[in-house]
């Protein structure tokens, strides 16, 4: 396995998961949709990286890895083009049927993904390798049987993982497993001397050796697996067309040279060969360049941003002033369904609302872009917060405005519209600021429903190139460029309704 | 254009008025006068609606309000004829003196934007207040807001103006100017209930006073019996 996802998987998302497994879409005429589409679109992670998917080092606009050119081979065989569909590791069958035919990305074959979906004879073989300093104490595999120089031997592994799996049931030996969510967190926790050793699939290790050139493997890699594409249970016929192309590049050799040209085998000799007598690892490049060359990329995604965030809070504002106004004025029959609207999204996490609106809507016949998903889960979650800021806001208006209003003749609405309402928005406006700039860098949980915003890409960015600090200052510093010209602009904004005339 | 009989209302055990009768109020000023906590100010809010009642019933310019919650369009039909002024003033902070003004007759009345303005200028003048039509209320002393505030309730153009205890927020100093305001109107013949504690200004400008003790009419009759 690969990848790593930015939070560990929730309790909810497993619910999630659970509640859409086995519930796919489609009929048998599922291949013959790929065709007339002429697509076969194929879900994976870039954040996973190499070799399997991962942004070229020379244009990180373009997707890399064996993975791709596997997914490209396959569906020529199909007779169509091949089409990436991003989507969170952990979550990527929940795009079977929805956004997505099939996922390859490092899946392995285990007994329950047999169970619950259709699995494709095996394109990949793995093995689990371990990994240690190299001045360190563990030399042998063998050596995790005994205790480590200060009690068990921790070892890093990526959570959810063969490699955790298979660390976890091996009760002979003498480690405690610890699980991140990174795919090279492990190492990183290694090189630090934090853990004493790292387990992942030796692929992985070898296409990130020259990062961690102070790390070496210990041994001969001790067990392994299979990759395999996965498709959703009602789609045979996709899945039988999958099977019998990559029986035909096994049986032809194109998939031998694929992995060639990637060299899966010869690093792994490489590697050995310089284990054995230290040749320093490769320069990296000056941190001018990799600005100049992701810039670009991150603007971009910035953009994603600014777009979710503005459209989504002008919409939870007027949702939540009409729930907030609803609430203290309406029929009091809707009184108590408002409560109910505001506790329920108040009280559940932003993410799994996200998923209940892109992946459970298109069960009742609601399919939703992700993007128009995020907005819409974004506004419903901010609304309910902006409804109490509002609730506040109109109960801080002295009665007297009220009474004043209506004695004149107004109506109760047309008194809340012109009277109650437009002091109540001058009373919220700090809070509502701050939700916004809130709001602004909630955004980041959407990238769970496949939207690519800047926190996305920086992750992305991060593993692909290594430069994890570099990389995390130019992000911080476009989210700053960003959310504080909008602080000013409603401090400004606030002067203006405190001076100024608006009606 | 005033009657109200035997109107009775409590607040928990509280009788805060027991059945209070005027009859004499058809036109001209009406004081109410009593003091503090006798139900004077309660009993002005029941005329136009800001508060409701148990038993009896009354009648403004031509509306009957019964016991009971009041049904919202009558209240707004009858609020359209019965102004009121508050103590507090309660003018509208985030708008200026002339959109305070034009509020009403543009929401209520539909009146057109221009029309309005003439209007609620005039009304300002009268008042003498004009030059202050685009300043904001909290930049006016309480004297001038109080005339705003007379102002706002006149641009309804009602058969009625209710006034709760007009002065009692304002320094002695600005007094003056307000009650000048409610007696050039009562001399134009503007119907008007007033609940003071101002005893000179009842004399001057009430026809009708009515006395309250705990909820009771402990007298009533023409001012100048009443107040002699």
């Amino acid at each position: 396995m690969i990848t790593t996802s930015p939070r560990p998987v929730a309790p909810w998302g497993v619910c999630a998961l659970a509640l859409v497994v086995g519930v796919a879409t489609a009929g048998a005429a599922e291949l013959d949709e790929v065709r007339r589409r002429g697509e076969l679109v194929w879900a994976a992670d870039q954040e996973g990286g190499g070799p399997h998917v991962f942004p070229a080092s020379d244009d990180p606009t373009r997707l890399t890895g064996f993975e791709v050119e596997f997914a490209e081979l396959l569906a020529a065989e199909l007779g169509v083009r091949a089409r990436f569909q991003q989507g969170q590791w952990d979550r990527l069958p929940l795009l079977l049927g929805r956004s997505a035919d099939c996922v390859i990305n490092g899946i392995e074959l285990t007994p329950e993904r047999q169970r619950d979906y259709r699995c494709s004879r095996p394109y990949f073989a793995y093995a689990l390798q371990l990994l240690g300093r190299r001045a360190g104490p563990l030399d042998a595999f063998e050596r995790l049987s005994g205790p480590g120089p200060h009690g068990p031997w921790k070892v890093g592994v990526l959570t959810g993982s063969a490699a955790e799996t298979v660390m976890r049931s091996r009760s002979d030996l003498d480690v405690e497993v610890v699980g991140y969510d990174g795919t090279l967190d492990s190492l990183e926790q290694v090189r630090t001397r934090v853990l004493d050793a790292a387990v992942m699939d030796d692929c992985i290790f070898t296409f990130y050796a020259d990062r961690f050139a102070d790390l070496r493997t210990v041994g001969r890699p001790f067990a392994g697996g299979l990759y395999a594409v996965l498709t959703a249970r009602d789609t045979p016929e996709l899945a039988a067309a999958i099977d019998t192309a990559i029986g035909r590049l096994i049986a032809d050799g194109r998939l031998k040279s694929l992995y060639d040209r990637w060299d899966l085998a010869g690093r792994q000799q490489m590697l050995l060969l310089r284990d054995a007598t230290e040749i320093p690892a490769a320069p990296s490049r000056s941190t001018w360049d990799l600005v100049r060359e992701t810039l670009p990329l991150l603007v971009r995604s910035a953009g994603m941003t600014v777009l979710l965030s503005c459209i989504s809070f002008p919409l939870a504002i007027l949702l939540g002033l009409a729930v907030a106004v609803g609430r203290l004025y309406g029929p009091p029959i809707l009184r108590p369904l408002l409560t109910g609207y505001v506790e329920v999204l108040r009280g559940t996490p932003l993410m799994l609302q996200l998923y209940a609106i892109f992946f459970l809507l298109p069960k009742v016949g609601l399919a939703l872009p992700a993007v128009v998903a995020a907005v819409a889960g974004l506004a419903l979650n901010y609304s309910a917060y902006e409804s109490e800021i509002y609730r506040a806001g109109l109960k801080a208006v002295p009665l007297g405005q009220f009474e004043a209003a209506l004695a004149l003749g107004l109506t109760k609405w047309q008194a809340l519209r012109h009277v109650l309402v437009p002091q109540a928005v001058r009373i919220v406006m700090p809070p509502v600021t701050s939700d916004f700039i809130a709001l602004f860098k909630d955004t980041s949980v959407c990238s769970a429903i496949t939207v690519i915003e800047l926190t996305k890409r920086y992750s992305v960015l991060a593993l692909s190139t290594g430069r994890i600090v570099e990389l995390a200052v130019v992000t911080a510093i476009l989210y700053l460029a960003m959310s504080w010209p909008l602080a000013l602009l409603s401090r400004w904004f606030e002067r203006r309704l405190e001076s100024g005339g608006q009606r | 254009m005033i009657a109200i009989d035997s109107l009775s209302k409590s607040r928990g055990s509280l009788r805060v008025l027991h059945e209070v009768s005027l009859a004499g109020a058809e036109g001209g000023v009406t004081a109410l006068v009593g003091a503090s906590g006798s139900g004077k100010t309660t009993l002005l809010r029941c005329l136009n609606g800001l508060e409701t009642f148990d038993a009896g019933g009354l009648t403004v310019a031509g509306h009957r309000l019964e016991p009971g919650p009041h049904v919202p369009a009558t209240l707004e039909r009858l609020r359209r004829d019965v102004g009121m002024v508050f103590q507090q003033f309660n003018l509208f902070p985030h708008l200026s003196v002339i959109d305070n003004v034009t509020l009403a007759p543009r929401t209520v009345l539909r009146m057109a934007a221009e029309e309005a303005r003439m209007v609620g200028l005039a009304l300002l003048e009268r008042v003498g207040l004009a030059s202050f039509a685009a300043a904001r209320p909290a930049t006016l002393s309480g004297g001038q807001q109080q005339r705003v505030a007379i102002a706002r309730a006149l641009a309804m153009q009602p058969r009625v103006m209710l006034f709760d205890e007009p002065t009692s927020a304002l320094d002695p100093t600005m007094t003056a100017e307000v009650l000048d305001v409610i007696i050039d109107l009562a001399r134009e013949g503007q119907t008007m209930v007033v609940v003071t504690h101002d005893h000179a200004f009842a004399k001057r400008a009430a026809t009708w006073v009515v006395e309250l003790a705990a909820g009771r009419v402990a007298r009533q009759g023409p001012a100048a019996e009443i107040l002699s």
